[in-house]
């Protein structure tokens, strides 16, 4: 392998100079061409096509032709683009953007009312919530420079959607000439944009599960807050909303027949999520192409159910808690009590046969043995039984995950379930390894489908002190703070062969309630976890064929950032503004640093494809000789 | 000294039920009863005074009044107050709380329009007037009862600033409990839960308890700047060290330079006009805020190249980091009298329209090699035939002094007092930034310091490298300073007892490269509000014990709750479920808190032992001759 260091330098360059697209799409072609939005700018269905739009596609048209004209976000260079006004007096306008389907298999369900007459295409909704994998998210996208129509072709509604979301981070604003008294509420101003013609020849994503985890139960987050993380998760393509709904310290979810658990369970009567409320949030995810993950995590973290089932519950609020839990408070289900396993079942099946997704989790992390070994119920139960705590954990998980399966899902576990305990999971279980990124591949090795939610790159909550009340100066047990470019450079196929790499859904950052609320919601989240998205949409290399750069990613990581901010999201800035609209000036050392930090890479990974090809001939070698794996 | 650890467990115990006040007073004795705010509550000044309240009082007074019933802060225990509903019942109400001054040595400098004539009645020297006094003769004294009987709650203070914080106290008493929406009753009840309280003499032990926001590597707007000026309020903090202007942009007009905005801000929206830069000290002022500006000279000066390109060595230099520590290069050139003088009248221009007796020049991470390479300052340097620390002296001598003629005291950052050999006049103010080490250099050398230690109160560090190349770098001032490492922080760690006289306090600091209005709160709050108690309480809690992390989070809770319901997005320091049980989120419980305690005392016990060793060995030395090690 040769590399080349003019070739990577010049593509450095260039790739700077690319659409600020977030995903960047896996193929891009740009020109150099101003185009402005016309005045009269519409979004029309290709005629004659004799498809009817659903309602949520027609709601996504709608909010697209909203952010074009009130996105109002200037060029992030110095003028912010002041020096595109000549050029613009002259350019084309654009009047027309066409929605075509490519070829899709029309949905032969009728209407609700009987009628069947014009096929009905089916709704984003339904698109975003069929089995993960199963989903049709490609799109291609061709602006041309000359003012003629630009056109999003795609198999489905959420391809669509995917594509008119590319499309609307095309567009920047140059205010009015005279607009110096904007404050005075002029709010004239050019949307235009600056790189026209641009073509996008199916753009898909590399995963299907780009997700974005938010723990409601440390800390409790109004719906509102959540919609607003729905729009921001779609603006750059995500796929998964995972809700680690409760845990140990509030239950603010209502289930229909069991709603003592949120009336006792949660902080106070305010920070409950209705039923409808569920329902309004599944659906504004759906609408958006987002599927809702909801985890109940069982059988630990569930100490806050005593409040309501005092009698499901072994160790509730032990103390000192450091001995029967993870954090305080203590308390575990009573999974070796055929009347816990029962409740439990009942309790999972009533919420997750009122979503639509195919995906539900149960977690099954940090399962304190002491809690139970302490617990004389407990303990009667296994003896009576004659059962190992681990053989108790295998049943009560066969008949959560049963039932379960029986409603359509798909389990969803943490990762301690497939490689800490001996219980049977169905080989459809989606393991979700988080606390080290190297222990995907054994998960992997073991068949089991693999979401990467690693502690050491994903964790959003990483590097704010310790919570703990009397830790007087402790870090987080995660430090450091997982910044933006640590995340970016992580490989979702390191250490895995092409056989398990198949096995990997995709990803997701995380953020634990512990030290977040309301109030820091958006700035720790946004823009850092948007990293994922492109990381799992475009896969390890720019449409440039180059492998993906923390140097190149920054300023389109800038652009989003500041669309985010535009669009009432409280985004943290990554540079100070002057950095910002000067892409490069702010790098350390300059260009040789950079290609170094290249090469670097390169051949770290070089070397890690070399060391594990010796360990697995050193693997084999030991299996022919008959020594047992080391 | 011998510790009882019983006496330990039992002093933590204690405090934790104490009134969640922050910073706590120096002194503080409460009850156990319950006390309603009456409907007709209202706040007066003792009848036949004869004294006219200042506009800026009645202001705070209408401050207090509105949060009283509007800040619907719950308790912060399980049921949120609940508990308390059947005993508010029949509880005493609160109609009157009486602001006294004690001993008011009653200004004799009149009111500008009363040069004319005599006035009949005394007047009381505006907040406004008292927090911008010089440093250290403020009066912030007051002393606070509230009685449990319903009696009237009584104020009483040496000034208007006084009076101020004791209101900031009593706003800190109150807690809401909705109405009983069973009973269909839609209003609530504003009670006090430990009454009686008695607050004798609360003073603080620092008169610098600031709070340090860069405004230049990103910008904000004035409302943000005034949110977090009542904020500082709360926490009774008494200076905005504005760092308004670096190398990245020039928001601020200048009298007479108004060039450096319009060419040096980051947009003409991004400017803080002269009318917001008064309305900010006005406000700030009327808060018992002094607002210290800083111009950084000579480095941090870049964008003034924009403006006035001959001024400014290596602009724009490549690669930056050869040429500066932070990109875009560029310093004032500090060996030209032409660049000399404009800087005299550029700081002359601004600092004669603020009424601070402060003023900050900054004076940090001077680059040596910026001026190697800049043929002009070589001229210069050449022409006078002095060295650049010689010119940088000159320099100094000459902007100090215009600062000084205008009455002002002037502050820089540590290195003009420990790196360059420049002359410093004594009432020199030092910001000791790079290490909470160096506070003791300085203060051999006799000069006053205020405490902004990197490794304490830098509310910036562990957010990640911001340089545009590096993957995965931490920040270089790792870890995050969580809010109980600040709490540990020792004001007069090191210090001699003559040169603990010169610690004039400190103050946590937010350098906004990666900030920005979207994340000023959380970043900040309830973080800053940390060093406000260190430096109000000193180093005992009002039980007599120091001040322990365990004993400080739940008031530090409480005022965080009460900064969201004023609006203010402060951060959760924990789940919720543990802010109402205190204690029951520490991890191993009681023993581990003793030992803390018990190794905390040894260690300082060592590092006093240590102290005397080595002054006694370097007195040896000296008496045989040698050289101070």
């Amino acid at each position: 392998m040769k590399l080349s260091f003019t070739s990577i330098y010049t593509t450095l360059h260039a790739v700077g100079l690319v659409n600020a697209l977030w995903p960047v799409p896996r193929n891009l072609e740009t020109g150099t061409s101003l185009l402005k939005l016309s005045p009269s700018f519409d979004i029309q269905f290709e005629a004659g096509s004799g498809w009817s739009p659903p309602q949520d596609l027609l709601d996504a048209i709608s909010r697209t032709n909203y952010r074009l004209w009130n996105d109002k976000l200037g060029r992030l260079v110095v003028g912010r683009g002041e020096d595109d006004r000549e050029g613009l007096e002259s350019a084309s306008s654009l009047s027309l953007l066409t929605l075509a389907l490519d070829s899709h298999s029309q949905s032969t369900t009728t209407n609700d009312d009987g009628s069947s007459t014009s096929h009905s295409l089916l709704p984003i909704s339904v698109e975003a919530v069929k089995d993960i994998g199963t989903r049709s998210e490609e799109y291609s996208l061709k602006v041309p420079a000359d003012g003629s129509p630009a056109v999003i072709k795609a198999n489905s509604s959420l391809g669509l959607l995917r594509g008119l979301t590319t499309f609307e981070q095309l567009w920047h604003w140059l205010p009015a000439r005279d607009a110096g008294n904007a404050d005075e509420g002029d709010a004239r101003g050019v949307v235009y944009a600056y790189q026209a013609p641009v073509v996008i020849e199916r753009d898909y994503p590399a995963f299907p599960y780009r997700g974005f985890m938010l723990d409601t139960a440390r800390n409790f987050f109004p719906v509102d807050d959540i919609k607003r993380v729905l729009d921001t998760m779609s603006l750059v393509k995500m796929s998964v909303f995972h809700w680690h709904v409760v845990d140990s310290q509030s239950f603010p979810l209502t289930i229909p027949g069991f709603e003592e658990l949120a009336q006792k369970g949660a902080y106070s009567s305010n920070e409950i999520y209705s039923s409808s409320d569920v329902q309004s949030i599944v659906k504004y995810a759906a609408e958006r192409g987002i599927d809702v993950l909801m985890e109940i995590d069982i059988p630990g973290h569930t100490a806050v159910i005593a409040n309501a089932y005092p009698e499901h519950i072994a160790c509730p609020g032990a103390t000192p808690w450091s001995q029967y839990a993870n954090e305080p408070p203590a308390g575990q289900l009573r999974l070796a009590s055929s009347a816990t396993t029962n409740f439990t079942v009942s309790m999972l099946s009533s919420i997750a046969q009122t979503l639509p997704s195919t995906m539900f989790g149960t977690g099954g992390d940090e399962i304190n043995t002491k809690c139970y070994q302490k617990d004389p119920n407990t303990q009667e139960d296994l003896k009576r039984s004659g059962a190992t705590l681990e053989k108790a954990l295998d049943s009560f998980t066969q008949s959560t995950h049963g039932a379960l399966r029986q409603l359509g899902k798909k389990v969803v576990v943490w990762q301690e379930m497939a490689l800490d305990h001996r219980v049977s999971l169905a080989n459809d279980t989606i393991v979700t390894v988080w606390i080290s990124s190297k222990h995907a591949a054994k998960v992997a090795k073991k068949g089991f489908r693999v979401v990467h939610a690693p502690s050491d790159y994903f964790y959003l909550d990483c590097g704010g002190g310790g919570w703990i009340g009397n830790s007087a100066g402790m870090n987080s047990w995660c430090d450091p703070f997982k910044s933006w470019q640590k995340a970016y450079t992580f490989d979702p196929l390191a250490r895995l062969s092409s056989a398990e790499a198949s096995l990997v859904l995709g990803g997701q950052q995380l953020l634990w309630a512990e030290q977040a609320s309301p109030e820091n919601l958006d700035p720790i989240v946004w823009p850092r976890a948007a990293v994922s998205a492109e990381i799992f949409w475009t896969g390890p290399r720019h449409p440039s064929g180059q492998f993906r750069t923390v140097a190149e990613a920054l300023h389109r990581l800038h652009d989003v950032r500041f669309r985010m901010v535009q669009r009432g999201v409280r985004a943290i800035p990554l540079q100070p503004q002057w950095c910002a609209l000067r892409p490069g000036q702010c790098d350390s050392g300059g260009l040789p640093s950079m290609v170094w930090g290249f090469v670097l890479q390169k051949l770290a990974k070089v070397i890690e494809r070399y060391k594990l090809i010796v360990s697995l001939l050193t693997t084999k070698y030991s299996e022919h000789l008959g020594f047992n794996e080391p």
